[in-house]
């Protein structure tokens, strides 16, 4: 054991009581340490770390020598009255063009702590987190706006139209966001600051989160085109990814709206179709192909859709709609997509989705026209008719021509059928304004496209206010005495 | 707002030397008082950056020359109460690499020096995470 003297540096002599050197006995200079830890509470945490090596920040010095060339802590004290020198390590510097940065930007945004951000939320700030979607999968603050860190300057505004609103801008760890509310201020947001800690800080203090449903890599891979577009974007490609579309039948206009939804990522997609392929169905129905004559149809389009998308759950009814199964069929579906080519059908989609407040996209070709509409009297914004406010009862056979009977284009349902699945996917996100009391007809041998408005029938027998539902009508009896 | 008494010939020496080091970065320590009210700048010590890679917008003061200002100060009835440096071309606000090294108790004036000429000199002080800025006074 030696005497040592070991001379404390300003900066811990707050531990020591001001003194600027201690005497202690020890045989090493670890020993050293751990006697003056003894005698001065929480000084030796300054300079070792806790597993009990020399901090990074402090030398030691024994006379003229740091220790660390010694050998470390172990190195033996020489002889009584030897001097060890802890020696802070001092340093800093203006640092890269990255540190001078975020420098000038704390400077110019004010930052908040989480608690403090959390209760400026409740009182209507604006909580935005700018994380990538994968780290906003592992949780995000409740009701904050997830505007992405790439397209923030150019979504904000739609979500959120006032700039004397507070904004709350977060991030992971409190950087990113200082150089994002930066961009929001020169956007001219009046009021934005930085969550400082980010989003490790506002979950370490215990902060309410939720982890939010997100898209898996493949997803994000394959819906990436819409996940750029802010009226999609990832909270509509995942009411995509829930949503439930049942198409009548999988001809000419079932096909192409059937293929392009399945592409869209619409989750589920039931179709309805009794029939089996026929080879003159192949100049049109694109969801089959030679293979497959004499397959029942629903087969067939299932093939086709889960190679195309094969995370689309696909539902199949072999089966003629009737009275007795069209509820069964229809119920819990969030769109009817309307391709069905005989009148029997078409009534009783339109009475089953008046009934259920299911809307119906409906579409019909004839020869070099065809034409699109909306039937959906629930719609909340206008108020449309229905299929039977149009036509209360089918034309006599004779006067209804089917694809069989008057020819039809081939093509022509290709464009029909993707109308029908551009307003399927406008219903399923809320976009636009829908057909809904409109109809859209094509002309393909003029190449025009006109639009006619569609009125309410008030004396409806099926959607006139009041009305209880009348029941559903086979009409198959009908046209098959008519036939 | 806590004060920093600097003379101005040592503040002159502070900027002569931050000039003459241009453009690297220039550091040294501050010898002086701690009184209740402010800290008194007595003496300023020179120390070598030795920072290995980076002198332009780093500083590390050479373990020694620390030694030497705790071991001058002592003998003067004084204490090491600070660490200044410059900032080339930058302003003289602390950067994160500064808050990171710094220790709590010390000011911390920093020389801002653009293009060779020292334009502005601040002081700040840490406490608790971040820094305040202290006034300075001659």
């Amino acid at each position: 054991m030696s005497r040592v003297i070991v001379r404390i540096p300003t900066p811990l002599r707050s531990y020591t009581d001001g003194a600027d050197e201690v005497e202690v006995e020890a045989a090493t200079v670890g020993d050293a340490l751990q006697a003056l830890a003894h005698r001065h509470e929480g000084l030796l945490s300054r300079v070792c770390a806790a597993d009990g090596s020399l901090r990074p920040f402090v030398n030691i010095y024994l006379g003229a020598d740091n220790i660390r060339d010694l050998g470390g802590l172990a190195v033996a004290l020489p002889h009584d009255g030897a001097v060890l020198a802890i020696v802070p390590a001092v340093a800093g510097g203006a640092g890269g063009a990255r540190e001078r940065r975020i420098t000038e930007l704390k400077a110019s945004v004010p930052e908040v702590g989480p608690r403090e951000a959390l209760a400026q939320q409740a009182q209507g700030a604006a909580l935005i987190d700018v994380r990538e979607a994968d780290e906003i999968a592992q949780g995000s603050p409740r009701g904050a706006f997830r505007l992405g860190r790439g397209f923030l300057e150019l979504r904000v505004e739609e979500a959120i139209p006032d700039t004397d609103r507070p904004l709350l801008i977060m991030c992971g760890g409190g950087v990113r966001s200082l150089f994002a509310a930066e961009g929001l201020q020169r956007l001219g947001y009046r009021k934005v600051a930085s969550v400082a800690g980010g989003f490790s800080r506002w979950k370490a203090e215990g902060l309410p989160f939720e982890t939010p449903r997100g898209l898996d890599p493949h997803a994000r891979e394959r819906y990436a085109r819409h996940l750029t577009m802010p009226e999609v974007g990832e909270a509509g490609q995942r009411r995509l990814l829930d949503s439930r579309v049942l198409l009548i039948g999988a001809g000419g206009l079932g096909s192409p709206a059937a293929l392009y939804l399945a592409a869209a990522g619409v989750g589920t997609l039931g179709i309805v179709d009794h029939d089996v392929v026929d080879r003159s169905n192949l100049q049109r129905q694109i969801l089959h192909n030679d293979e497959r004559i004499g397959q029942p149809k629903v087969d067939s389009a299932r093939r086709t859709l889960q190679g195309l998308n094969p995370s689309v759950d696909i539902a199949t009814w072999a089966e003629r709609l009737t009275s007795a199964n069209v509820e069964r069929i229809l119920e819990g579906y969030d769109v009817v997509v309307d391709g069905s080519d005989n009148f029997p059908t078409r009534y009783l989609v339109n009475d089953a989705c008046v009934r259920l407040q299911i809307p119906c996209v409906h579409g019909s070709v004839y020869r070099f026209e065809g034409q699109v509409t909306v039937f959906w009297p629930a719609y909340p914004t206008r108020r449309g008719p229905c299929y039977r406010c149009l036509y209360p009862e089918p034309p006599p056979a004779e006067f209804a021509p089917s694809c069989a009977d008057a020819g039809v284009l081939g093509v022509l349902p290709g464009v029909v059928g993707l109308l029908e699945a551009v307003e399927t996917i406008k219903l399923l996100l809320g976009l636009g304004d829908p057909l809904v009391g409109r109809l859209l007809h094509y002309d393909a041998l003029r190449a025009r496209f006109d639009e006619y408005r569609l009125a309410a029938n008030p004396d409806c027998a099926l959607c006139a206010e009041g009305r209880a539902f009348p029941g559903y009508v086979d009409y198959d009896a009908f046209c098959a005495t008519a036939a | 707002m806590a004060t920093l008494r600097l003379p101005a010939p040592l503040r002159d020496k502070l900027i002569s030397a931050a000039q003459t080091g241009y453009p690297d970065e220039v550091c040294g320590l501050l010898l002086g008082r701690q009184d209740a009210d402010a800290v008194t700048v007595c003496a300023v010590h020179a120390a070598r950056n030795v920072h290995p890679d980076r002198t332009a917008d780093r500083f590390l003061i050479e373990a020694q020359d620390y030694l030497d200002a705790e071991y001058e100060a002592a003998a003067s009835g004084l204490q090491v109460v600070g660490v200044w440096h410059s900032h080339p071309d930058h302003p003289p606000r602390p950067s994160a690499t500064d808050r990171e090294f710094a220790w709590a108790g010390w000011s911390y004036p920093i020389v801002a020096v653009n293009a060779g000429v020292a334009t502005e000199l601040r002081s700040w002080r840490l406490e608790g995470e971040t820094f305040d800025e202290e006034e300075v006074l001659s």
